[in-house]
């Protein structure tokens, strides 16, 4: 594989960026990062389904709001 | 996801769990960037039973109770997938008692701790438990206190071993 060093400022340029989506998604607030799972769920499942894996994608709106006495 | 985490602490307020965390690849989302999962890994520590016995079986009848079915090694609850993982030794009762109480939405949850869930995943040994270290190791978490658990599990040398 080539070094960091051996690579053209535009491939240098556009690892940055996306090391830097990475932690950008990292820093988002964990209910934003489970619907981006859940977008990940709905972009792999096809694929999944495809080579015969049973997958569900979670319906994290849709559930019913109970409300309910809450511990901790 | 915030009317499943309210079912799970209906499930610790009537004693049917005594405490839960959620553990696995949502619990690394929760302090990296987001990763592919279908399960919530939910980690419990359960009411001793009369006969010493660690069962399921109990958790699963109070959830099919309130209309939640299993779904292989899973039960649907309100739309998400959670699998029930029993704290099975001394380095998961350890992380169920430290994990960390956050917000979710508007409803109170746990989470295992960043130092817990690598040291887990050291433990765990898969393929997959790499990539998870690696992941988490970008996370912030406290050099100190894993080095702690590293060093209460046994797991110092394989922390090195697995560096990049």
């Amino acid at each position: 594989m080539a070094s960091m060093a051996a690579l053209s400022p535009e491939v240098t340029r556009m690892l940055a960026a996306k090391e830097q989506r990475r932690r950008k998604l990292a820093g988002l607030p964990f209910p934003e990062k489970v619907r981006a799972v859940v977008q990940l769920q709905r972009m792999v499942a096809p694929i999944l389904r495809a080579r015969g894996r049973k997958v569900r994608v979670w319906n994290i709106e849709g559930s019913a709001a109970r409300r309910s006495p809450e511990t901790p | 996801m915030e009317a499943t985490l309210r079912v799970l602490n209906e499930l610790e307020q009537a004693g049917v769990v005594s405490r839960y965390a959620i553990g696995g690849a949502m619990a690394a989302t929760f302090y990296a960037e987001p990763v592919l999962t279908f399960d919530l890994d939910v980690f419990v520590v359960l009411p001793q039973t009369r006969g010493g016995l660690l069962t399921l079986e109990p958790l699963y009848e109070a959830l099919r109770a309130r209309g939640y079915c299993e779904e292989n090694e899973c039960v649907n609850i309100e739309g998400v997938p959670v699998q029930f993982l029993p704290a099975y030794n001394a380095l998961l009762e350890e992380a169920l008692a430290e994990a960390r109480e956050m917000m979710y939405e508007a409803t109170p949850t746990r989470v295992l701790r960043a130092e817990h869930l690598v040291t887990v995943a050291l433990q765990t040994g898969r393929d997959k438990d790499r990539e998870r270290v690696r992941l988490l190791r970008e996370a912030p978490f406290d050099p100190d206190y894993l080095a702690g658990v590293l060093a209460r599990h046994g797991l110092g040398e394989r922390w090195h071993q697995w560096q990049p």
